[in-house]
């Protein structure tokens, strides 16, 4: 870690994005604790209560206090698709290694498999799975991650095809390593970087994924907040209480942007090879 | 490519075999005596053996025969889905077209005075265009231009007032994926010491750009006009389905939402050969932009 340290020029727009986005995590994790509100209490004599001393945002079209459902939908939001990316990038980095490093068959018969998940445009994976499995949080989990891995195996592919030929590969055996030990403790740590880097960069269109299910309604089921489904809630509502529309937005948007940017920033202290002209 | 369409077949053929009880009854629902069920099973084939069903449905499928919508009876899924292609691909096209008619000079601008007015313009778009969803930037031109100033129509369709919105929100991320490939990929050529040799025997900047910096750009600029068609066709998911356009996004929405299981089944293998089509149309470009590409 001292070695990308010292690599590192921090700029602000990674400051700034680690900035926002742990300002965002805070909310998300601390409001929903002290927050007075429900996230699903119907208030019907409250509804659209505009900015006040209780409703630090106001309320929905329910009554339901917006700032807890921001914050609520936030941290759905977040873990689904922490969750997701995680899966992912296990799923890919061992796909990754095993096709690179057994090369012949394997190699042939798991890249095919990942032609077929490429071929398919991402979004329409997504409805598929999640449309026609139902709209669980887990099954949500698994289509993410089902749309993702295969380009991250793709990558650590081509890394562990390189990595294989390398001297300490073949020094290793030499020693009597086997198989499994190369890949365990050689070839994984040499790809822990790259893999943290994808994964990093994965998250922001991860959430973006996440929130376009949900705003269609195929994806976090209400009364359950999330900001997709709460800019689709708020769409109806356009005209007369714009408010419950851009909340959630601004906070979406805050937040893939935050994530873009310390996406860049990890992959530019990380990666060299990656940095940006 | 010819097993992955023969793939995508198997998959699409098993997708409708995910229907929770088959076909028949969803057609019958609760009318309908055992007996008419059985003849509806027999005439649709459903009393076959798996195998000999798939080779049937591939067959269908080669006579563009996709079957009837379960969500409206009786109605061909052809007949559903024949004008929702043709808008959508007339939504995508002109998105497409207009991110790269403004994507690529403000691309070339931006590499050509790096650090400058359009540059930084050019960065804030590309990060507004890559960070922003799709229905996020919608519900910012609604709430502008058709609720504040009262320009444009919320939603719908058929007049020319209708195209702007959805063209305009389908365009975004296009346009800005376009511009930051051309900014690096022209910025990346103008040190090439061939671009140093034609400055010093006195070409213009004009024909340095045009005739050296592009056709050298040109294939990493096909590339992401390509990706850049494909977002614009699963953007249209969000997008028609908010400006209620009644193209292919919006009828694949509703079908999953409808579980109408044919007509899935059909939007899933046009939008297969479209990605296939577009992938051969580029490699095909690949050739004829750069000489040095050959498919033997």
């Amino acid at each position: 870690m001292s070695v990308a340290r010292r690599r590192t020029h921090i700029d602000s727009r990674t400051v700034g994005g680690v900035a926002v986005l742990g300002v965002l995590i805070v909310i998300s994790v601390l409001v929903p604790l002290v927050s007075p509100y429900s996230y699903r209490t119907q208030r019907l004599d409250e509804m659209f209560g505009g900015v006040s001393g209780q409703h630090w945002l106001g309320t929905d079209h329910l009554g339901r206090d917006l700032l807890t459902r921001v914050a609520y939908g936030g941290g759905i939001s977040f873990l689904v698709s922490g969750t997701a990316v995680l899966v992912q990038t296990v799923v890919g980095v061992a796909v990754g290694l095993i096709a690179g490093y057994f090369g012949g068959r394997t190699d042939a018969a798991l890249m095919r498999l990942t032609d077929v998940i490429l071929a398919f445009p991402p979004l329409l994976l997504l409805l598929l799975v999640t449309g026609l499995l139902g709209p669980t949080l887990l099954n949500i989990v698994l289509a993410l991650a089902l749309s993702g891995w295969a380009s991250m195996a793709r990558q650590i592919r081509a890394e562990a095809l390189t990595l294989r030929t390398r001297d300490f590969v073949a020094a290793a055996r030499a020693l009597g390593a086997t198989d499994g030990v190369i890949v365990r403790r050689h070839l994984l740590a040499n790809i822990a970087t790259i893999a943290m880097v994808r994964a990093s960069l994965d998250v922001g269109p991860v959430i973006l994924s996440e929130s376009t299910l949900s705003f269609l309604g195929i994806g976090i089921q209400p009364p359950t907040p999330s900001w997709g489904a709460m800019i689709a809630e708020g769409f109806s509502h356009l005209r007369t209480h714009p408010a419950l529309t851009v909340i959630p937005s601004v906070a979406l948007s805050l937040a893939v942007l935050a994530l873009t940017f310390v996406g860049d920033g990890l992959t530019e202290a990380l990666d060299p090879r990656q940095r940006r002209r | 490519m010819v097993p992955l369409v023969l793939g995508t077949t198997l998959l699409v053929f098993a997708l409708g075999r995910l229907a929770p009880g088959d076909p028949v009854q969803i057609l019958f629902g609760d009318r309908g005596d055992a007996a008419a069920i059985a003849r509806g099973r027999a005439q649709l084939g459903l009393d076959r053996p798996l195998a000999e069903q798939y080779v049937r449905f591939l067959g269908r499928l080669g006579r563009l025969d996709l079957g009837v919508s379960y969500a409206y009876p009786g109605k061909p899924v052809g007949e559903l889905l024949a004008g929702a292609v043709s808008t959508s691909l007339l939504l995508g096209m002109l998105a497409v077209t207009l991110a790269l008619a403004i994507g690529l000079p403000l691309g070339i601008a931006s590499a050509l005075w790096p650090g400058g007015l359009i540059d930084r313009l050019t960065r804030f778009v590309t990060l507004v265009g890559i960070a922003v969803p799709f229905f996020v930037v919608a519900a910012v031109l609604v709430l502008l231009f058709s609720l504040r100033l009262g320009w444009l129509p919320v939603s719908g369709w058929g007049e020319l007032r209708h195209l702007v919105l959805p063209v305009v929100v389908l365009m975004l991320r296009p346009m800005a994926y376009i511009m930051r490939v051309t900014r690096l990929a022209v910025s990346q050529i103008l040190v090439e010491d061939f671009i140093r040799t034609a400055r010093a025997k006195g070409l213009g900047p004009g024909a340095i750009v045009l005739r050296h910096a592009l056709r050298n750009a040109a294939i990493t600029i096909a590339t992401t006009a390509g990706l850049s068609l494909s977002l614009a066709f699963t953007g249209a998911f969000v997008t028609e389905t908010i400006f209620a356009v009644p193209g292919m996004g919006r009828a694949t929405v509703t079908a999953i939402l409808q579980r109408d299981y044919p007509t899935i089944q059909a939007v899933v293998m046009l939008y297969t050969f479209l990605f296939l089509a577009l992938n051969l149309i580029l490699d095909c470009l690949y050739a004829a932009l750069d000489p040095r590409v050959r498919y033997s």
